[in-house]
């Protein structure tokens, strides 16, 4: 760049142009919009030492010049003096291009080569004009941006210090004093704003408990088992399992199981064939299938043992696996208990209409039925269908309030994106639930969470629960579907 | 569902078959016109809408993309409702999943009937294709035998991966289901109408037929 620097000056003092510099103008034009496109901040004449391109013009050595000192120049110039002071036509800009400023500054001094007619004065005043509001906004711009930089980092290192002062306070205070203070407010104040992922294994595992009392020498007995089965069974099975297709599903699990694996959060790439978790995840739902072959491999236990494989060790994201299957709502839907289901998805329906009577009319009128979405968010505890930091602050909650925080987690999701849920007919509804965005802003999530009331007409989720197991024990056609 | 003055029309179309078969890719291939291998298994029932131009008419095809596991069976059957038309779906490398179509098809079959009492029209796709071929769909003769037996309207050797065969399982699909639709009309509409036996309106695609 310093050439052409050296050049334009020369041009400016002799009033004498060349193709060659028009040309070398031309190619400034174009290498200032790459700059731009690049966001390259380093100065212009180290952007690209290969400028080959520039060989064509004779190599000279001179003061390189500041950038700022052209854009001087030019304020100076460009009739800063006032307007009895016009500037003459030759020091027009080039042309409206929405370029770096400060990189055009150069040009915007340019005169039109003299064997062109020059600019008149309006256009010029027009040019410089435009050049200025250019320079406005893109400063603007650019202090935004640092703002927006400065206040990302702030929040970051914020973030970082307070779970690092969460993570000391789980450790040191709250986990050496589990039941005495796992109820306490401020645990579970603590607790909602979401589990240090340093301890989030260790608070999820005494949370769930042990109530099926497994040691991690049944894990082993039980894993040990299914190795056997899986050396038993030929690896591609095929044509055996016709056989005894019959048999029911819950024989050829462990097939399913292998086909399920490699579509668990595949964006990681670690439970996948030849990944560092594909054999944990693997023996892990295998164990499973031989501790309880009444209930086998069912889908969605794959995300379930795999959001637990991320914070457990192996034998202890079983115990937690199987617990947490264990629970009376995992277990009617992991069970495929359809009627229980039912029920949940209507005791769903009374706490929805409570909260957000309008957008339940919405979803009524279009037909659009909880199981459509809520079967995937509850089978999959919401690993599947949240980011995966979300799903875990959603597995925090859970683990501390049980059941009916899945189903306050539905409602919060719903009561988030209600506005744009209310605009839509059934299909689109359908695919946005089932499909939601890739960016879920946790806080407000959360705060939509908080503003939903569990309790109906004075009676809490467990309460309605119950009332309309017993309505449909007796009949009721309520829950007809 | 009969928006004939519209010059649109919807239909509900189901995509089934056993687990991991690709029926997720499939439909990704053809609404989204791209293909991952790293699509995560379906739980309940995923949805897409493809909007389609057909002889100047607006066809929109709402998608049921319905999981695979058998034990989800009771509870996704309910999704079978107002259905016109679907796609049973097995991969050519899994011979299992090629046993169960007929399961599928009977259970479609049960569970769902058009107002003249005929079945929903289905095309049968062999997917995964692109991974060599399997024994039963190398024999053409046998697999149109098949179809015929157990009511397909046609069937397709597809790939989503490879984009094979999509397009046009999907017409055929619709072209059938247009077809079962004026049949409705026509027997809504008139009480005396002359019973047309093994009829085939469909018309040219030789690898359609007609269920009963």
């Amino acid at each position: 760049m310093k050439h052409f620097d050296r050049d334009r000056c020369e041009l400016k003092s002799h009033c004498c142009t060349s193709i060659i510099t028009l040309s070398v103008a031309i190619l400034f034009l174009i290498m200032s919009l790459f700059a731009r496109r690049v966001k390259d901040n380093r100065p212009v004449e180290q952007r690209d030492p290969g400028w080959k391109l520039f060989g064509k013009v004779p190599p000279r050595e001179g003061p390189i010049k500041d950038p700022k000192k052209v854009q001087k120049e030019y304020e100076t110039k460009s009739g800063r003096g006032g307007p009895g002071n016009p500037t003459s036509p030759r020091q027009s800009v080039r042309k409206n291009l929405d370029f770096e400023p400060l990189s055009t500054t150069a040009l915007i001094l340019e005169d039109r080569p003299a064997n062109l007619p020059a600019k008149p004065v309006e256009e010029a005043q027009k040019h410089r004009q435009q050049y200025e509001e250019m320079v406005a906004q893109a400063k603007k711009r650019e202090l935004k941006e640092a703002q927006k930089r400065k206040k990302q980092l702030e929040d970051r290192c914020k973030l970082e210090e307070s779970i690092g002062t969460a993570a000391q306070t789980w450790n040191q205070e709250i986990l050496p004093n589990w039941s005495a203070m796992c109820t306490s407010r401020r645990v579970r104040d603590l607790w909602w704003q979401g589990i240090p992922p340093s301890v989030r294994g260790k608070v999820w595992s005494l949370a769930v408990g042990n109530e099926l009392n497994i040691t991690h020498e049944l894990y082993h007995i039980c894993l040990s088992r299914a190795k056997v089965k899986w050396k038993t069974t030929p690896a591609s099975s095929a044509e055996t399992e016709t056989e005894d297709a019959g048999c029911s599903d819950r024989e050829s699990s462990l097939e399913l199981i292998k086909l399920d694996i490699s579509r668990t959060f595949p964006q990681l790439c670690i439970f996948q064939q030849g990944g560092p978790y594909h054999d944990v995840l693997h023996s892990i739902l295998g164990a499973y299938t031989c501790y309880r072959p009444d209930v086998g491999y069912v889908q969605g236990m794959s995300f379930i043992a795999a959001v637990l494989i991320l914070n457990l060790d192996t034998a202890d994201a079983f115990i937690a696996f199987a617990n947490l299957l264990n629970k009376p709502c995992q277990m009617a839907f992991f069970r495929v208990d359809h009627s229980l289901m039912l029920t949940y998805f209507a005791a769903f329906e009374v706490f929805f209409e409570e909260n957000l009577p309008k957008l339940f009319a919405h979803f009524k009128k279009n037909n659009l039925t909880p199981d459509i979405y809520l079967i995937d968010w509850i089978f999959t505890l919401y690993s599947k269908s949240l980011p995966l930091d979300l799903a875990c602050r959603v597995w925090d909650v859970f683990c501390r309030d049980g059941e009916e925080f899945l189903f306050r987690t539905a409602l919060g999701l719903l009561r988030l994106y209600q506005d744009v849920l209310t605009c839509m007919d059934f299909i689109h509804m359908a695919q946005f639930l089932t499909r939601l965005p890739d960016l879920i802003p946790a806080e407000q999530l959360f705060q939509h969470i908080a503003t939903i009331h569990m309790t109906s007409r004075n009676r809490k989720w467990a309460q309605v629960l119950q009332a309309l197991q017993k309505d449909h024990e007796r009949g009721s056609p309520v829950l007809k579907h | 569902m009969q928006t004939n003055h519209h010059k649109e029309r919807l239909y509900k179309i189901l995509v089934i078959g056993d687990l991991g078969v690709g029926k997720t890719s499939i439909i990704k291939r053809y609404v989204h016109h791209n293909f991952s291998p790293n699509y995560r298994a379906t739980i309940g029932v995923d949805f897409a809408l493809k909007v389609l131009n057909w002889d100047q008419e607006t066809v929109r095809l709402q998608l049921w993309d319905i999981a695979g596991q058998e034990r989800f069976g009771n509870m996704t059957r309910v999704y079978y409702r107002e259905a016109m038309g679907a796609f049973i779906v097995f991969d050519v490398t899994r011979p299992a999943s090629f046993e169960a179509v007929t399961k599928w098809k009977e259970d479609l079959d049960s569970k769902l009937t058009l107002t003249n009492g005929k079945h929903v029209a289905t095309v049968l796709l062999a997917n995964k294709c692109d991974q060599g071929r399997d024994v039963l769909t190398n024999n053409g003769i046998k697999m149109e035998q098949f179809c015929q037996e157990n009511g397909f309207v046609g069937w397709y050797e597809t790939s989503a991966k490879e984009n094979i065969n999509i397009d046009e399982a999907a017409n055929c699909l619709v072209k059938h289901i247009i077809a079962s639709e004026k049949d409705m009309l026509q027997s809504e509409v008139s009480d005396t109408i002359t019973p047309q036996l093994e009829k085939d309106k469909g018309g040219t695609c030789s690898s359609c037929f007609r269920s009963q």
